[in-house]
């Protein structure tokens, strides 16, 4: 029965090669370490998953923000579920894919006929850093304000454009309702966007070239 | 990589490959376990850690101390190294150095090799960077400040982070005179709740000492912490206190334990706030455990400050107690000083203690441990308690707030508040003044007044408690205690009481007690009787009130001018709205009445009646029951004989034969004085008594 | 032999990595479907009984209005809504109380002291004194509350 509704797919979908591509593709075999970047994939769909989750109800205004986020937390069945893995899904998320980055460093898998795969991956480390600067401003309380101005002002260090990137990122010279809109608005539309697109890639380049077999010790010249 | 390694590469990856395993399930079976690991994790953090959320953003508050998520304190730690134009550095150029280099990477290191051990260059500059970041967020969690100092272990400071930081930061600065204690209690300003609900009284005092004097709250800890907790000092006597910093190791109770002589490792200075962190220099406070034992709620002090400050500091001042084995039996003594002795103990102690010494020592029973002791003052009497030199004992600040407490006290400040809510919310049925009038809920129903001594006396504090909370039902009094459904608090419920029961001594008008809605059908010349003499004076020429007979007050009033003041009343004097109570026919009555007294200016002297008192029968009676508690051997005008009444006193004579407008003692009963408070200090003394003494100095003081 | 084994290995970690990933679906969906019906399934429990005012304001035969002001927690916001309630009493004991609203699309209706009826603007509909239909489109009568008097106080229940 069911090899008939899969038989039923399969000769509209053709799902069966797409299948036979990605997961029954031999691969050399490889030790734990090559979990991490599978690790960090299921970090990221965790982000995703509770971030979708928690903007039916969050509200990235400074009159409510604080209150919805108190409210998600306190008055909602499971919301303490929802904002717990989403907060320390962040963290989880950021140690990952550095440790994945350092797994691929060290055992050469930037090397050919990888380094696209490479760049999509800094890339990567670099949407993710900016999910987390953007999404500590988010709850409004007394660390994600304080810890946001100084954040800031960090980058408004740099010479010659500082002020001008701050007042970038800020949407004006101080934090303000503005700020936290535009945080909001990149850490829920842009970066996501950016993270799907380079996973996207990512993976295609995984699978297309496959992941690369543990290099010994006495490696041919 | 040349050409050569490259298809080298790719060659030994096919045979890896074919040597390889399916991604399903071998390998994926791996990162399912692996995810299934960090799904459990982060739902066991989020269960017993829980995503964290601190006080709401205030973007006014400058004292919070500002810490980015953790993985980004490396940079943070990083800025500390590269001060003042090297920032660019920290910030911009190796933030941007180390991801130019990850992108480069691939390019930089193009050798075949892919093994870390055949690699060194990377891995020890991988390795060093990962160190040399965990090295920085180490230092960076070590050298971040806790929040606001939790001095570790000290209650009070752990109180004021967990309930006072959060808006106030670090340090207050507290106005002088401000009474902090009040203030935290009744959180009476902005936004601020009221903590006396959540803080025990004893800890608000130490919250009080705490923020007027951190430093002492810092020596407390290093000095007397280990065997005394902030609560049991905080409500201990100041002078033991003093006592016990300035004697050192001679002080009684520490002569068991070993310490240091506090008098040589404590400067004076931070004696003083020690002091002030014991005892916090908050005038309230300090007046209820150092004076009220004697003075009660209050003292009227009619001076200015700077005088009451002298007097406080010197201290020394007392009258002398009379000798009572010449008025006392040694039965009745022996009472007394088992009474004060224990309390409790025996019955009639307290009558006697009511009769012969609450005059002077108020409700407050000063208590002695001592029986023989106490028999002894008892019956010798004399300065047997002199007031202490507060200026020995107390800082420079406690003297101040208490000064100023004292003043606010005198004043009546604290009675405001009940003011404020008797008439918010009792007024509109009882009247500004107690004074009561038709109920609003029962239709032809009479509002007695509440505010009468009579009234007063008969009920106690508990009482007017109950009534205020649970409400009169059957009356149409709704319950004002919040417990009850009602608005106010147990707080304000009892200031309340306080309010109500000040009107004991000082009642704002002295109603007949059979006013009630039956009076409203009396005659006018019976209405002006039993309401408006008490004030205007039976002929109308003035007592407390102005003259009704006076041409200018005649001349300054319409009728229609005085039919309102009937029916609307004076603020803020005792003339309250008789439209209240009183129907507008009555009013008009009265008006007519009024404009029908005969014009004189005769001034605001209430004319005697010359009938007759007795000075011996009628008026010596009302001095031993009204004044001799005080006015006898003590000094000053003595009441005890014609002689004396005649002839002592600071400004003898106080009694000018025929003369009541210059005679100081009826000036002192009826209130019209110049310097000075209303004599009895408790309260008026009824109109007839004031009436016979009044004749009797109208007849010429006789001795008869 | 060898590679029977080798696929029972194999469909057995494959099953058991459908069933992993089952699982944390399932983690996720059940908690996600709480969370998001939570606030709905929430009972309407603001129900409580709200003072209207004095009984003695009805007046005998002809419907009274009463406005009150009810504070209404709707999330993490409180806000004031007004409640106009119609009372009516033929006897002073026993009261009726009709909300405003108009049972077609909720438009406000009015006693039309004139015409011993209530009216409403929208559509021309007209209401009886007891709240029955008499005339226009709305469907059926005026919603009536529960409505009880104490102490000389009269209380809807409602929130
Ligand atoms: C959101 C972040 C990321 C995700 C979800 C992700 C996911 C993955 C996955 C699933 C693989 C398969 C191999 C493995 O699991 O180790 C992989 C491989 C790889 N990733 Fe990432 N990655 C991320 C970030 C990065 C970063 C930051 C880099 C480098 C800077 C990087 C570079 C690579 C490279 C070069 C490979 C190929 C390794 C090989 O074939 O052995 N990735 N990534
Ligand atoms: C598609 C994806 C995402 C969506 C729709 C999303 C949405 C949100 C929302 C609505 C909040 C505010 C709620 C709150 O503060 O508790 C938030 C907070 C946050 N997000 Fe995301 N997010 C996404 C992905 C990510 C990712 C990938 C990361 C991290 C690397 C991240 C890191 C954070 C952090 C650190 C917070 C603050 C959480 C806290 O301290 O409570 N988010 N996100
Ligand atoms: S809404 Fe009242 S008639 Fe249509």
């Amino acid at each position: 029965m069911i090899a008939k509704i899969a038989n039923w797919f399969d000769e509209r979908v053709g799902w069966k090669v797409i299948w036979e591509a990605i997961f029954l593709r031999k691969i050399p075999k490889v030790n734990w370490f090559y979990t991490l970047g599978s690790a960090t994939l299921f970090t990221a769909v965790n982000q995703a998953v509770t971030g979708i989750l928690l903007t039916i109800y969050y509200v990235p205004t400074p009159d409510h923000a604080y209150d919805s986020v108190q409210y998600i937390t306190t008055q909602i069945p499971m919301g303490w579920l929802i904002r717990g893995l989403h907060h320390w899904g962040a963290s989880a998320m950021v140690v990952l894919t550095v440790l994945h980055m350092l797994r691929v460093i060290l055992l050469g898998a930037y090397k050919y006929p990888r380094e696209v795969t490479w760049f999509t991956g800094v890339f990567l480390l670099l949407v993710v850093i900016g999910f987390g600067f953007t999404g500590y401003l988010l709850p409004w309380d007394q660390k994600a304000y304080w810890g946001s101005t100084v954040g800031t002002q960090i980058a408004g260090a740099a010479p010659v454009i500082g002020d001008w990137i701050l007042r970038v990122m800020r949407g004006g010279p101080d934090l303000s309702a503005v700020t936290l809109a535009r945080f909001f608005g990149v850490h829920i539309w842009v970066l996501p966007a950016s993270l799907i697109l380079l996973v996207a890639i990512h993976m295609y380049l995984i699978i297309k070239i496959g992941i690369s077999a543990v290099p010994k010790k006495e490696e041919l010249a | 990589m040349n050409e050569k390694e490259k298809k080298a590469y790719l060659e030994q990856y096919k045979k890896d490959k074919e040597k390889g395993v399916p991604f399903f399930p071998d390998i994926l079976f791996k990162d399912a376990i692996v995810s299934l690991i960090i799904f459990l994790g982060l739902i066991a953090v989020a269960y017993f850690i829980g995503a964290p959320l601190e006080e709401r953003a205030n973007p006014s508050d400058t004292t919070y101390t500002p810490k980015p998520e953790w993985y980004f304190l490396f940079i943070f730690q990083l800025l500390k190294y590269f001060p003042g134009e090297l920032e660019v550095v920290a910030v911009v150029v190796i933030p941007t150095l180390a991801i130019i280099l990850l992108f480069l990477l691939p390019f930089l290191d193009l050798s075949a090799k892919r093994h870390f051990w055949n690699r060194p260059w990377i891995t020890v500059l991988v390795v060093s960077s990962v160190a040399g970041v965990l090295f920085l967020t180490v230092q960076s969690i070590r050298e971040t400040p806790p929040p606001v100092e939790i001095a570790q272990g000290d209650p009070i400071a752990t109180l004021y982070v967990e309930n006072c930081a959060s808006c106030h930061g670090g340090t207050i600065n507290v106005p002088e005179g401000t009474n902090l204690h009040d203030v935290i209690a009744q959180g009476n300003h902005e936004g601020m709740p009221a903590w006396s609900a959540d803080i025990t009284s004893d800890d608000i005092d130490a919250l009080a000492g705490f923020i007027l004097s951190p430093g002492g709250n810092a020596l407390f800890n290093e000095l007397c912490r280990t065997c005394h907790e902030p609560s049991e000092l905080v409500a201990s006597d100041p002078i033991e206190l003093k006592a016990a910093l300035d004697e050192g190791r001679a002080y009684a109770p520490h002569a068991e334990v070993t310490i240091p002589d506090w008098n040589e490792v404590i400067t004076p200075q931070k004696r003083t706030a020690l002091l002030n962190f014991l005892i916090a220099p908050d005038g309230q406070r300090l007046f209820a455990t150092n004076c009220a034992q004697c003075h009660g709620r209050s003292i009227s002090f009619a001076g200015n400050r700077d005088e009451l400050r002298d007097l406080i500091s010197q201290g020394g001042l007392h009258l002398e107690m009379p000798p009572w084995r010449e008025t006392l039996d040694n039965n009745q003594i022996s009472t007394l000083a088992e009474y004060v002795t224990n309390p409790t103990a025996t019955g009639n102690g307290s009558e006697l203690f009511a009769q012969y010494c609450a005059s002077c020592h108020g409700e407050r029973i000063p208590t002695m441990d001592d029986y023989a002791a106490a028999l002894e003052i008892i019956a010798t009497g004399g300065a047997h308690q002199t007031m202490p030199v507060w200026g020995e004992v107390l800082t420079s600040e406690q003297l101040d707030a208490l000064v100023n407490f004292t003043m606010d006290a005198a004043r009546g400040a604290p009675l405001e508040l009940g003011q404020g809510l008797f008439a918010e919310n009792c007024a509109i049925c009882h009247g500004d003044f107690g004074e009561g009038g038709p109920n609003p809920t029962r239709p032809d129903d009479v509002i007695a007044p509440i505010s009468t001594s009579e009234y007063l006396k008969t009920r106690d504090d508990h009482t007017l408690f109950q009534i205020i909370a649970q409400g009169q039902p059957n009356f149409g009094m709704s319950p004002f205690g919040s417990a009850f459904g009602g608005p106010l608090d147990d707080d304000q419920v009892n200031t309340l009481v306080v309010f109500i029961r000040s009107w004991e001594a000082n009642p704002p008008v002295e109603l007949p007690p059979e006013v009630d809605a039956r009076s409203v059908k009396l005659s006018a010349d019976e209405v002006y009787t039993q309401l408006c003499a008490q004030c205007h004076g039976t002929d109308g020429l003035g007592l407390i009130g102005p003259s009704l007979r006076d041409p200018d007050f005649r001349a300054a009033n319409t009728p229609q001018d005085i039919f309102e003041t009937i029916s609307r009343g004076h603020e803020a004097t005792p003339m309250i709205r008789w439209g209240d109570l009183l129907g507008e026919d009555t009013i008009q009555d009265l008006t007519d009445f009024i404009l029908g007294l005969e014009i004189s200016d005769a001034g605001v002297q209430p004319q005697a009646t010359p009938g007759f008192s007795s000075f011996a029968e009628d008026v010596m009676p009302i001095f031993e029951a009204k004044c001799a508690p005080c006015h006898g051997s003590m000094g000053g005008w003595d009441s005890e004989s014609y002689e004396a009444v005649m002839t002592t006193g600071r400004n003898a004579p106080t009694v000018i034969p025929s003369d009541i407008e210059n005679s100081i003692l009826a000036q002192k009963i009826t209130g019209t004085q110049t310097a000075g408070k209303i004599m009895p200090p408790g309260g008026k003394m009824t109109n007839n008594e004031i009436q016979i003494v009044l004749d009797w100095i109208v007849a010429g003081a006789p001795d008869n | 032999m060898n590679d029977g084994k080798q696929l029972d290995r194999r469909s057995f970690l494959g099953l058991i990595t459908w069933f992993i990933g089952g699982s944390i679906g399932a983690g996720y969906s059940i908690p996600a479907i709480a969370y998001i019906v939570g606030p709905a399934a929430r009972k309407e429990e603001d129900q409580a009984w709200l003072r209207l005012g004095a009984a003695s304001k009805v007046e005998l035969g002809t419907p009274t209005l009463f406005k009150i002001k009810v504070e209404r927690q709707t999330g993490w916001i409180t806000n004031e809504k007004e409640l106009s309630v119609y009372v009516l009493t033929e006897n002073g004991r026993d009261f009726v109380a009709m909300s405003n609203i108009c049972t077609h699309l909720g438009c406000r209706v009015r006693w039309i002291a004139s015409q011993d009826q209530f009216f409403c603007p929208c559509h021309n509909a007209a209401f009886s004194k007891n709240g029955e239909v008499i005339d226009g489109p709305p469907p059926r009568p005026l919603n009536q509350y529960q409505v009880k008097e104490e102490d000389g106080q009269l209380f809807v229940l409602g929130g």
